[in-house]
């Protein structure tokens, strides 16, 4: 006997931000990860402990527009959407296409993967390093929230059980001069998990480092980011020099603890996350 | 459709089944009166059952255990060594103790959660090298052979050798991913037990039947139902289900259905078999090679099932398609406390072709010569002798197929192309690596003779439809259709006159099953033996049936003891050329080109052939540098297909392949096996690609990018 699951799927956003005040729910985006999260085992429909409230076909969720220099994602736009979108900066869609597969892509949404909080989620290198800042709406107004503050560990985000991720906005991204590099290294080549990932972002005047970010995946409960570190390297000319790298490299030597898993290595995981830093620091000389 | 050339593609049988979904799989079977089962597996290694205390099981839920089996409680394969259920000792993380049966499959696994059983542990071994340096206790050696030239003469060679290298290898598991999980459903009558599902041989689960039943050859009857993958993963393991469906359907009357899902058949399912190998071979002051030894050691897990003959066919394939003066070779089957090993797509040839082929890389680069060029010096050819005294009678096409990819791949310009490009790359670097191998066609020395000793038969209807009356199972490789195509084309009648239903006991005999490389030769001759003997018999409009045993063409006597004669009738050949790229700084292998040629007498359908090269090549590739599946305290860690890793679409080039003709005489318009062959080249190509690429030598598949990052980087690190 299946067991009963209450759903509800309204036609606007404001029902939806009701109920989720009046009673705890799962929300179901693409579904893509609560889907695994719950199932059971074979010939079992899958086990949700709270209600479902669906929230992909809300079209206040799915746009994607620009003000200013800023960039504003609505939470609820799939993978192949942004691919499809002109405003969608190219690093990201370049994220996009490392990300499972079209069946997955057609299905999974940017603020689902957020939601996910997963150490390895392939959206989350970038995000951190575009300061991107989580819009949540309840019934009792809108807040913005850092992602490096939203998400504090596996699984763990900074949402309230009556709120919903509307947007995702990502400040002066559409500013010319910037260098964005995004790497997943998975065991192959779709359909597979990050077993470490990197994202470098760079912003030169004449040679002058004016701004410099690097996040790592999958190395950590979350992205690491260290605003000290880059802090470090603001005014440098390019090239640096190896030794300027190396204080780099062993900075973040220290912070980067990777684990051992069915995946990878740690031993791996963090060699191979300081080379992609050394790379990208050594690069454009 | 009258078929001119046999080589030329029709529609396969099964393609609109297929292709619209609704060619149904045993888990989309439902009968009347059917109940599920679940298997309560062993929560640890090695150990004694202490106590047993079931949940309280509500009305039409029962419980079925080793007290329930008629027969003995062994799964009957070769030696009686695997339970059906577990009722004294457990040697392995997921061994089946017992089986509760009822009609919710949420009730099932709440139950479960409820069984507690006590255990007494022992020290478990976990590990292939445990094993070796306990093989001489009692139990731990489960099979041995040794051959070759007399270890006095190695000695004394040895001894006025210019050099001595030794080198230690190591194979991993391989898991076969088949895209349908294993499933068996009984079907409980008074009178009979039908058993259906996702199988290889039928004779083997009927076999097994008989033995844990104890019952009648009428009593159960085996019946293949559309099976999604095999691989030799359904070779042997679908027989213990068979048995637990079977005795649980005796002991509820009801029938009852087993169906795995994916993380459950990833962990408790047989998988190719570790290897360790090591060689010693000695070398004149030229690098040219005096003498060779070969200890092979392989991982049975828990129970010894096939091993000992994998065993074997490893041992046979030892000295890859070489003429290696004064070779000895001798291996072991060992006992482990992991999930039993079992048949798997090459059987025991994959481990020997990777490690011999690395071997004789390294060998190269000691000579200094190109690893080709070395590998063509002692390449065998027709009426040498095989290193077990036999003889490859039948001419060998390697020149010219090695000649052939010189040509389409540019090697000499590829590699100087590849070496500029590497000075030039700081990051990425490129490399070409080759593999030469072969396959020895069916059963190991006199097995078809004594022991398959297979039997098919055709059946004529008054309309003069056809039908193939063989117990070998199409698991996707298209003999549905390649076997139908031989006895059309033998008959002179159309394609579409031909049928193959779903082989059933009741209705066939037994040609035995579906391995070794064997169906298209073996089984594939006696049905055109029997459409020849049809055809001088035609009446049209009549009923009419022919049968046709085997024959056995003498050859030099496969001697077991001695290891001696003629170990297989006929030799399949390939050669692969890789191109891959190196990312340094992952340590992440991209192909770039994947060249192969295959030589198997004559190909009976080019597109079924051709799917056999692709699907087989890149398993092959996969196993060298891409699956990777590994057990810690006795437990498979990678429980899902995504961890594990197979190749996707975006992982696997386009295949460069070509098929050369060379009929044999003993195959159905000369056609030898195919289907192990293409699955060989694949991961020796590979390493030697990335060895190439890196200017390094490893001593292990699969190559992954820990394994790559390990040796670039780990070291530095560590001297610094």
């Amino acid at each position: 006997m299946a067991e009963k699951v209450t759903a509800y799927r309204f036609d606007r956003i404001d029902e939806t931000l009701s109920q989720l005040n009046r009673e705890d729910c799962a929300i179901i985006a693409g579904g893509t990860d609560v889907m695994v999260l719950h199932k059971s085992r074979r010939g079992v429909p899958p086990k949700f402990s709270k209600p479902i409230v669906f929230i992909d076909h809300l079209s206040e969720l799915k746009q994607v527009y620009q003000t200013d220099k800023d960039l504003h994602i609505g939470a609820c736009c799939t993978y192949t959407e942004l691919l499809e979108h002109p405003l969608i900066p190219t690093p990201i869609k370049s994220a996009i296409k490392t990300i499972a597969a079209p069946a997955i892509r057609n299905r999974g949404t940017v603020g689902g993967n957020i939601c996910n909080a997963s150490p390895a989620g392939d959206m989350l290198p970038l995000l951190y390093v575009y300061n991107a800042k989580v819009l949540l709406r309840s019934v009792n107004g809108d807040r913005f929230v850092a992602i490096s503050d939203f998400i504090q560990g596996p699984r763990r985000i900074q949402r309230l059980h009556n709120e919903i991720v509307t947007e995702i906005i990502l400040p002066s991204v559409l500013e010319e001069g910037t260098h964005v590099i995004f790497e997943k290294v998975g065991n192959r080549n779709a359909d597979a998990i990050a077993k470490v990932s990197f994202a470098g972002f760079m912003r030169i005047n004449k040679e002058r480092i004016e701004d410099i970010r690097f996040a790592f995946g999958a190395v950590g409960p979350t992205m690491i980011r260290s605003r000290e570190i880059e802090k470090k390297l603001v005014g440098k000319t390019l090239p640096l020099a190896d030794a300027e790298i190396d204080t780099i490299v062993a900075e973040f030597d220290k912070i980067i603890r990777p684990i051992d898993d069915q995946r990878s290595t740690a031993v791996y995981r963090k060699t191979v996350a300081l080379n992609l830093l050394r790379y990208f620091l050594s690069l454009k000389q | 459709m009258k078929l001119n050339d046999i080589s030329t593609s029709v529609p396969k049988k099964d393609h609109k089944g297929k292709v619209s979904g609704q060619l149904p799989y045993i888990s989309d079977v439902k009968v009347e009166n059917m109940v599920y089962g679940v298997l309560y597996r062993s929560p640890i290694a090695y150990g004694k059952i202490s106590t047993i205390q079931l949940p309280n099981l509500p009305a039409g839920y029962e419980v079925v255990g080793s007290e329930q089996i008629p027969g003995p409680n062994y799964v009957k394969i070769i030696k009686e060594d695997q339970p059906i259920f577990a009722s004294e000792w457990v040697n392995y993380i997921g061994e089946p103790i017992l089986m509760l049966v009822g009609k919710e499959l949420n009730t099932l696994y709440r139950l479960l959660n409820e069984v507690k059983i006590e255990f007494e542990e022992h020290q478990a071994i976990y590990t292939l090298e445990d094993a070796i340096y306990r093989k001489s206790e009692s139990g731990v050696t489960m099979a041995s052979y040794e051959f070759g030239e007399s270890l006095e003469i190695i000695s004394a060679i040895e001894h006025g050798a210019h050099q001595i290298i030794e080198e230690e290898y190591d194979t991993g598991y391989q898991e076969h991913v088949y895209l349908e999980p294993q499933g068996m459903l009984a079907l409980y009558k008074d009178d009979e037990i039908i058993v259906q599902g996702s199988m290889q041989c039928l004779y083997y689960i009927k076999n097994a039947l008989l033995s844990a039943l104890a019952c009648g050859e009428d009593e159960v009857r085996v019946i293949q139902s559309a099976t999604g993958g095999g691989f030799g993963g359904k070779e042997e393991y679908p027989s213990m289900m068979a048995c637990h469906v079977a005795v649980a359907a005796r002991a509820v009357k009801k029938s009852v259905m087993l169906v795995y899902d994916r993380s459950e058949d990833m962990v408790v399912t047989t998988k190719r078999h570790p290897a360790k190998i090591n060689y010693r071979t000695s070398l004149d002051k030229d690098g040219n090679i005096l003498s060779m030894c070969v200890d092979l050691f392989l991982d049975a897990g828990a129970n010894e099932g096939l091993s000992s003959v994998v065993l074997q066919r490893a041992l046979l394939n030892s000295a890859g398609v070489y003429k290696i003066p004064h070779f000895h070779a001798k291996g072991f089957v060992l006992k482990t406390n992991t999930v039993p090993n079992g048949a798997f797509r090459g059987f025991g040839a994959p481990q020997s072709f990777a490690g011999i082929e690395s071997h004789i890389g390294h060998l190269s680069k000691q000579a200094k010569i190109d690893p080709l060029e070395y590998k063509r010096k002692y390449l065998v050819k027709q009426g040498d002798p095989t290193i077990t005294k036999g003889n490859f009678r039948d001419p060998v096409l390697m020149e010219e197929m090695i000649e052939d990819l010189l040509y389409s791949s540019d090697y000499k310009k590829k590699k100087e192309d590849f070496q500029r490009f590497n000075q030039q790359n700081q990051r990425y670097k490129k490399g070409m690596g080759t593999s030469l191998f072969l396959h020895g066609c069916g059963f190991t020395g006199s097995g078809e003779r004594d022991h398959i000793k297979a039997t098919v038969k055709l059946v004529k209807t008054k309309n003069d439809h056809v039908s193939l009356k063989i117990s070998n199972s199409d698991m996707g490789q298209g003999i549905l259709t390649t076997l139908c195509k031989i006895v059309a084309k033998e008959l002179d009648i159309s394609y579409e006159q031909v049928f193959y239903p779903d082989p059933d006991t009741k209705e066939v005999p037994d040609s035995g099953p579906t391995v070794a490389s064997r169906t298209t030769m073996i089984v594939g001759k006696l049905l055109e033996r029997a459409a020849r003997k049809l055809k001088t018999q035609w009446l049209s409009g009549v009923e009419q049936e022919v049968e046709e045993h085997y024959i056995h063409r003498e050859m030099i006597p496969w001697n077991e003891k001695t290891f001696t004669g003629d170990a297989y009738p006929a030799y399949s050949w390939g050669v692969n050329f890789v191109e891959v790229e190196v990312d340094t700084l992952t340590g992440n292998v991209r192909l770039e080109k994947v060249y192969a040629n295959y030589e198997v007498g004559k190909v009976i359908d080019e597109r079924i052939m051709k799917g056999q090269i692709d699907g087989g090549l890149a398993q092959g590739l996969a196993y060298g540098y891409l699956e990777k599946m590994t057990s810690k305290q006795g437990k498979i860690q990678q429980k899902s297909i995504s961890d594990y890793g197979p190749p996707t679409s975006l992982d696997v080039v386009p295949i460069d392949s070509k098929v050369f003709d060379n009929p044999y005489t003993d195959g159905p318009y000369g056609a030898k096996g195919a289907g192990e062959l293409t699955l060989i080249g694949g991961a020796p190509a590979v390493q030697s690609a990335i060895e190439n690429a890196l200017q390094t030598s490893f001593q292990q598949i699969p190559i992954t990018p820990e394994v790559i990052i390990n040796s670039l980087w780990t070291k530095e690190g560590e001297e610094g």
